[in-house]
């Protein structure tokens, strides 16, 4: 996804002003002049000047005839978009129920679903996400003594 | 000298050699795969060597790094597709040459001139990194201000093509790093109350995301799109590149020094190098003509360039705590994660971790030989690999990399955050590289500034007033003096720059 640079601009304009709006809220120090509240103001204003600018050049741009938001060839494939999102949602859905699940059964499923639609022949599939299931729990939790949640295995691990 | 000893005895240790040797074979592989970079296998090597003291993790991080920098030459000669983006300058005359039946040839050289183009990298890194130290023993606030305003400047200007999305994305990474308790009064900000965003957002899960996540985004949907690999057979590497080096050593030792020199500039790493030295190989070439048709000339200035490089960006990493490219930007970071704080302190305090980083340097140089050799040798089974097998694999990599930095899932949160983001700005043509190193830096940027203002009681002239900070202080001026003239002066028409940039 291309967007003109005014889009971009805009953006980060809109963004800018609400932060240094909300550095507002932060307290000043009596007899320090400068608080917790300059550095950031200061690239705030950095960041307004750069939109600024982007704004304008993309302003130009669409007048010479540019799209304001152009999206990439691969977008008008649906299985290529189905592999962005579903890369996405895997990650989406193993962040909500990691905790609960457990590490293992997610892991699999994401890599199994991953595999499927990619196109990898159901066999291999299988036998790829268990191995590399177990050995990502292995190097990860065994030697490293990462706490990877448990989940529904927690009694036989 | 003790010092040196120590080192020595830190570093040969069974577990330190048995670390180096395997991230020396995960480099190589995620080196030599298309789509997958140094940059990468550091940011998914991190979250391993988080668990380690720290010899080891460095070990892992400069081994993993300077071969995966060279492996990227075996793709871009057999596939013309380089492994990694320092390639990219010589892919298509790698490629060229091949064609030309020169195959065995153009491995060689790119094997033996990045190990020895490393080797002088390193050795103007063990020859200037403590003289360096020892000036800025005495640098203050204003000093360091100065420094890393300047390496931010150098990032912003030298190492991307278009400057003004340069710098938004530097302002973006600063501005994130904002986030979290802020470093002068306490005063915890934007956090929204959360817990999590008190210590700031997590560095290594956000660099997981913007160069390992953001990457996978881009390979998911160019996933059925494997290059074919050249059917030559791959015979003696070495014959012909003793004569390659009589001809070409000054090519050599001009594309190395080169290296060092823009490795050592923030923001501009081996990629950059590459890019340089081969532009400058060509101008100078007897020549010239020849380039592009599978000549070997430039190919000895680039190759060595961009393995000197590594060795340079950690000159102003280790001496000032100043990123030289995005991989000793995440160095750094792993550095304060170990609480060794890098700058000319460590230098002093901790000489034997300096030597050791050095020694290192010199047995993964070493150790590139064989080992490149092999990688050559399988090359056609490491590129066969199918990347709808390793994508899966190295997401689950990242999502527990990620996890395993903070121990619950607000790592992978920040991470899969980033990725998208730094997906998003790579699209619209803002580099990430300067985010990074604002991510990196900004702290230091931070109390700097605040520190000197506080000292200067708001005026200006006495961030000039102590010499090595006049001298900084001007120069940065000075660079952005020019860039916005030029900015001004270029801006007569609509450049080719807003056409592609919209």
């Amino acid at each position: 996804m291309r967007a003109n640079d005014a889009v971009s601009g805009l953006v980060l304009i809109l963004l800018a002003a609400a932060m240094i709006a909300f550095t507002s809220t932060f307290p000043d120090f009596p007899g320090q002049h400068y608080g917790p509240a300059l550095f950031p103001r200061i690239l705030g204003g950095v960041v307004i000047a750069c939109g600024g600018l982007l704004l304008w050049r993309g302003v130009a741009a669409r007048r010479a005839g540019a799209a304001l938001v152009e999206m990439a060839p691969w977008t008008r494939e649906p299985w290529r978009v189905g592999s962005f999102v579903l890369m996405l949602g895997l990650l989406v859905v193993y962040i909500l129920f990691a905790e609960t699940v457990g590490f293992i059964p997610m892991a699999f499923v994401t890599a199994l679903a991953l595999f499927m639609w990619f196109g990898v022949r159901p066999l291999t599939a299988v036998g790829t996400s268990v191995v590399a299931t177990l050995v990502i729990y292995w190097f990860f939790a065994t030697l490293l003594r990462v706490p990877l949640p448990r989940g529904w295995l927690d009694p036989i691990l | 000298m003790d010092a040196f000893v120590t080192a020595f005895g830190l570093v040969f240790t069974p577990q330190v050699l048995w670390v180096i040797s395997a991230s020396a074979a995960f480099g190589m592989f995620v080196g030599a795969m298309p789509g997958l970079t140094a940059t990468m296998a550091t940011a998914l090597i991190v979250p391993v060597t988080f668990f380690m003291d720290p010899v080891p993790a460095l070990g892992a991080i400069v081994t993993a790094t300077a071969m995966a920098i060279f492996a990227g030459d075996i793709p871009a000669a057999l596939l013309r597709i380089p492994g990694t983006p320092a390639s990219a300058a010589y892919t298509d005359e790698s490629y060229a040459m091949s064609k030309k039946g020169l195959l065995d040839l153009n491995l060689g050289v790119n094997l033996v001139f990045s190990v020895i183009g490393g080797m002088v990298g390193v050795a103007i890194l063990i020859l200037c990194a403590p003289i360096l130290a020892e000036a800025a023993i005495n640098f203050s606030s204003f000093e360091y201000f100065w420094l890393a305003l300047l390496g931010l400047t150098c990032a912003v200007f030298m190492a991307t093509d278009d400057p003004l999305k340069g710098i938004t994305s530097l302002m973006f990474g600063l501005l994130i790093n904002c986030i979290g308790i802020d470093p002068t009064a306490g005063y915890p900000r934007f956090t929204f109350g959360s817990v999590e965003l008190l210590q700031g957002v997590s560095f290594i899960p956000a660099m997981i995301g913007m160069f390992a996540l953001s990457e996978l985004l881009r390979g998911a949907v160019s996933i059925d799109q494997q290059g074919a690999v050249l059917a030559q057979k791959i015979g003696n590497i070495f014959s012909g590149v003793w004569g390659v080096f009589k001809q070409y050593w000054f090519n050599f030792l001009r594309g190395s020094t080169l290296g060092v020199a823009i490795g050592a500039l923030p923001g501009a790493g081996a990629d950059i190098a590459a890019w340089i030295s081969f532009a400058v190989s060509k101008r100078f070439s007897k020549t010239p003509e020849k380039f592009g048709t599978g000549h070997i000339e430039g190919i000895v200035d680039a190759t060595s360039a961009n393995n000197a490089a590594l060795g340079g960006a950690w000159i102003p990493a280790l001496v000032f705590g100043i990123p030289g490219d995005s991989i000793t930007a995440i160095v750094i970071g792993v550095l304060y994660m170990k609480g060794m704080n890098p700058g000319p302190t460590v230098f002093l305090q901790n000489p034997q971790f300096i030597y050791a980083v050095f020694i290192i340097f010199v047995l993964a140089n070493i150790l590139m030989l064989p080992l490149g050799w092999t990688a050559i040798k399988s090359a056609k089974q490491i590129l066969r690999v199918p990347r709808k097998i390793l994508l899966p694999i190295i997401l689950l990599f990242c999502m527990v990399g990620a996890y395993a930095m903070t121990n619950s899932p607000y790592g992978i949160i920040v991470m899969l955050t980033l990725g998208v983001i730094g997906w998003l700005m790579e699209e619209n043509g803002f580099p990430i590289a300067p985010a990074i190193l604002g991510l990196v830096l900004g702290e230091m940027l931070e109390q700097s500034f605040m520190t000197s203002m506080i000292k200067a009681e708001g005026h200006a002239l006495p961030f000039f007033e102590r010499p090595i900070a006049g001298v900084l202080g001007v120069l940065t001026l000075l660079i952005w003096a020019t860039m916005i003239w030029r900015g001004i002066k270029g801006r007569g028409g609509l450049q080719e720059a807003d056409i592609t940039g919209a």
